[in-house]
């Protein structure tokens, strides 16, 4: 077929767009998955009763806190890797997150006596933690990668682990509600490795199903 | 005047997404030699496939306009498909080590095959499309209708049969690659 040809087709194909349709779609996808992890975090795991010392400790409000903003940040990130040759600084700003944890983590070292470090690190609950929080993110996950496929990713695993830091983030978030875990020393080592785990997942999914 | 390429493709595109055909086909035909060079320089001028990676790109360019944001270069946005998709192909290629996808092309849309091995092969590959773009070639490549006979038979366009069929046959010719490679490849030798 003659690219010329190819071409006047494509003119005759061509409707007005509807503006939004990856962003809104995107935003809608992660809306029914958060939603969803929701209801399943309520069912399953449910608030922990001493709720009202989050506002009180910082360290506590910290988990969420970043948890949250690493979601916040992720966004941004995840729409421009759905667009091709587009940039964002966003994948700059994300690095702020691993920092401040670290920074937390830091603290908590000259906050807690040397004895305790271990203690606080080994926490007793490393293997719901890492658990809790892919689950809790599978929908997020699932909802994403599908209304990502709307967009044009031009690295299409990098996508798909951004999407998995989005909802690994958001699932921390909501997760961190339940955890009784204070310590940065146990958030900082648990819940990165459990973002981690959710990032690679991310981006096994997307080198399959966000090829285009 | 005074306009940068980039903002005269901008200014076009974004009066293509308001629903203006003249403005797209404009966009187009502007941006198919561009994207054609630089296909050329990443396949290693090999003309067949990069035309076909070419109208591949067009295609994608089409199913994929809406990712552009009319704030960001269009440049920016139109190569970085280019480049995917001629990855994309010439990994395809490299998979299957064979000979350049036209060839192929043509012995599939060659209607005046009458070797009953081949037409046997055609039907096995048809087989594995849809049924409405396998029945598409069939009508317009096998019985010789026009875009515009089908698409009134099929209740399309016949810009919608067009993209249809370019799909169909790129499709037909990978699987003709992946299933018939030697045989085919037999067959050319005997010519």
């Amino acid at each position: 077929m003659n690219t010329n040809d190819l071409i006047s087709s494509l003119g005759a194909e061509l409707t007005p767009l509807q503006p939004g349709l990856l962003t809104k779609g995107v935003l809608v996808g992660l809306g029914i998955g958060l939603a969803t992890t929701t209801l399943i975090f309520a069912v399953f795991w449910g608030i922990r009763p001493d709720i009202g010392a989050i506002l009180h400790d910082p360290a506590l409000f910290a988990k969420s806190a970043l948890s949250l903003l690493l979601g916040c940040l992720a966004l941004p990130w995840v729409l421009s890797q759905a667009r091709p040759g587009s940039r964002t600084i966003f994948r700059f700003a994300i690095l702020c997150v691993p920092a401040l944890a670290l920074l937390a983590a830091v603290a908590a070292l000259f906050t807690t006596p040397s004895q305790g470090w271990i203690m606080n690190l080994q926490g007793k609950s490393i293997a719901t933690c890492l658990t809790s929080i892919p689950v809790l993110s599978a929908p997020i996950l699932v909802a994403l990668l599908l209304t990502l496929r709307r967009g044009a990713p031009s690295n299409p695993m990098r996508c798909g682990a951004v999407a998995g830091l989005l909802a690994g983030g958001c699932s921390a978030a909501v997760y961190s509600l339940y955890c009784v875990e204070d310590s940065p020393l146990f958030y900082g080592t648990w819940y990165t490795l459990a973002l981690l785990i959710v990032a690679v997942t991310g981006a096994v999914a997307g080198r399959h199903v966000l090829r285009w | 005047m005074g306009r940068t390429r980039d903002e005269r493709w901008a200014d076009l595109l974004r009066r293509a997404n308001g629903g203006d055909r003249t403005s797209y086909i404009q966009f187009l035909s502007e941006v198919a030699p561009v994207l054609r060079g630089i296909i050329l320089a990443r396949c290693g001028n090999h003309s067949d496939e990069s035309e076909d990676i070419l109208q591949t790109t067009l295609i994608a360019v089409h199913e994929k306009r809406h990712t552009w944001r009319d704030t960001e270069p269009v440049s920016a946005w139109v190569y970085a498909i280019a480049r995917y998709k001629a990855i994309d192909a010439l990994r395809k290629y490299g998979r299957t080590r064979m000979a350049p996808l036209g060839e192929h092309e043509d012995n599939i849309a060659d209607d005046t095959i009458i070797d009953p091995t081949v037409t046997g092969d055609l039907d096995r590959l048809l087989a594995q499309l849809d049924t409405v773009p396998a029945a598409i070639v069939r009508e317009v490549k096998l019985n010789g209708l026009s875009a515009e006979e089908a698409g009134q038979l099929f209740g399309m366009t016949a810009g919608a049969i067009r993209v249809t069929l370019h799909r169909a046959m790129a499709r037909l010719s990978t699987l003709a690659q992946q299933k018939s490679g030697n045989a085919m490849g037999d067959r050319k030798i005997r010519k």
